[in-house]
């Protein structure tokens, strides 16, 4: 009886993972850490409202003309989402799962992108880049010429002032139906 | 509830927050060194939703093996050198994580499991949630994940007990003054790429779908006769009936539009 059950152990042979004195094999598919590129990143900010547990957040300083991107990996849930809304590719769920950590500070990450001011009022409205990446998707799409130029010159324009803008094209356009 | 979203908030302990004497901190740091091989693990749930548990206990089965390190589950804090607070820390929950914290003699280590004990994870702003353990204890160790894998948390030991390093550094980037980024696939029209993605979403989920999505449209070459051929040898090389069914209708979709045309 004891024989067989030896035989039978050897032939099972040992199951336990050799992780951590060897590297863990991780399945395909596996969703780890939320790897960040911030030289593609164009602080668009879908990311941070697509995420479900506010693990990434975008904060806004119109005194230093930044706008943050900020990770919280403490809170990630790593279910993809961003990397689903990323337009420019920019951050994508890695293999990597080794995230304990001592200090909760080192939890964080953060990426600071310049705003662009408004041509008119000179408010920040809106990231430098994201801009940048507008203009080449119109490019891209075929616009060009004198089109081009005017969605560059309202593009350049915050809000606010774009409402401004448009004013008196309403007026007109009122006047000509009436 | 405080506001929950910046970093300041998120770090600080709240005004509930057990404070460790100088001595007892002196003790934890002597623990930490000299516990190696004999840890006895408590476990408090403070309102998870179990998957913590199910991973914690796959962490104990043969193929994580977690004794190897010496690492048992207690069940009782009273033996316990490290209190494992898994779950949001509910309201309700508060009072039996602050007993157990008590019962377990000095010198202790607390750690924070999952992304609901680092945090509130998903939960963090619901009315009757506390936000993770370190809102009322003193933490010293974070096991971040939903929920950990066993594999992350035998790093998690292994690093609070000095075995391995920790990886994860905090990282601060500026934008630099050289940073461009180009739309992607620059070739295919906007409204191609568009109902490409949205039949792979559709038939593979969001995530999986993006990913195909964006490995066809990398296989779309300039001259329409080449694509047919890389997209059939990179379908022999994953060798997935799903992928190769997915392709088919994505090719499908790519057609009409080049028709279209």
């Amino acid at each position: 009886m004891v024989w067989k059950l030896v035989k039978e152990v050897l032939k099972v042979g040992e199951a336990t993972v050799l992780y951590p004195f060897v590297p863990a094999e991780v399945v395909v598919g596996f969703r780890g850490r939320p790897q960040h590129d911030p030289q593609l990143c164009i602080a668009c900010g879908a990311c941070a409202v697509a995420c479900p547990p506010n693990a990434l957040t975008m904060t806004t300083d119109t005194d230093q003309c930044m706008i943050s991107w900020n990770i919280f990996y403490g809170r990630c849930i790593y279910c993809g989402r961003c990397e689903e809304v990323c337009p420019t590719g920019a951050i994508q769920l890695s293999q990597e799962f080794e995230l304990a950590v001592m200090n909760k500070a080192d939890l964080f990450e953060q990426a600071d992108y310049r705003l662009a001011d408004c041509g008119r009022c000179g408010t920040f409205f809106a990231p430098a880049k994201e801009l940048e990446y507008v203009i080449a998707l119109m490019e891209q799409s075929g616009l060009s010429g004198g089109e081009l130029e005017e969605r560059k010159a309202l593009l350049g324009i915050c809000p606010a002032c774009k409402r401004k803008n448009d004013i008196p094209k309403l007026v007109a356009l009122n006047q000509e139906a009436t | 509830m405080p506001q929950t979203y910046s970093k300041d908030t998120l770090l600080g302990a709240s005004r509930y927050t057990i404070q460790v004497d100088d001595e007892t901190a002196r003790l934890k740091a002597a623990l930490l060194g000299d516990i190696r091989r004999s840890v006895f693990v408590y476990r408090v749930d403070c309102g998870g939703c179990n998957g913590c548990e199910i991973e914690i206990f796959a962490t104990l089965t043969p193929i994580f093996d977690a004794e190897r390190f010496g690492i048992k589950v207690v069940s009782s804090p009273r033996h316990a050198d490290i209190l494992l607070y898994t779950g949001s820390m509910t309201r309700s929950m508060r009072v039996p994580a602050l007993r157990a914290y008590h019962a377990a003699p000095d010198p202790k280590v607390c750690v924070a499991y999952g992304a609901c004990g680092c945090s509130g994870g998903i939960f963090h702003d619901v009315y009757c949630v506390w936000g993770g353990a370190d809102k009322i204890l003193p933490v010293d160790a974070y096991i971040p994940g939903c929920p950990p894998t066993p594999s992350a948390t035998i790093f998690g030991f292994a690093m609070a007990l000095g075995l391995l390093g920790q990886k994860l550094k905090a990282s601060h980037h500026i934008q630099a003054d050289n940073e461009h980024v180009h739309p992607r696939h620059p070739e295919i029209a906007l409204d191609v790429r568009i109902d490409i993605e949205r039949m792979s979403r559709r038939m593979a989920g969001y995530w999986h779908g993006k990913r195909i999505a964006e490995s066809f449209l990398d296989l779309i070459k300039t001259p329409d006769t080449e694509t047919e051929a890389s997209i059939q040898s990179y379908l022999a090389q994953q060798d997935d009936p799903r992928l190769a069914e997915i392709f088919a209708h994505l090719q499908e979709v790519y057609r009409a539009h080049s028709q279209g045309k």
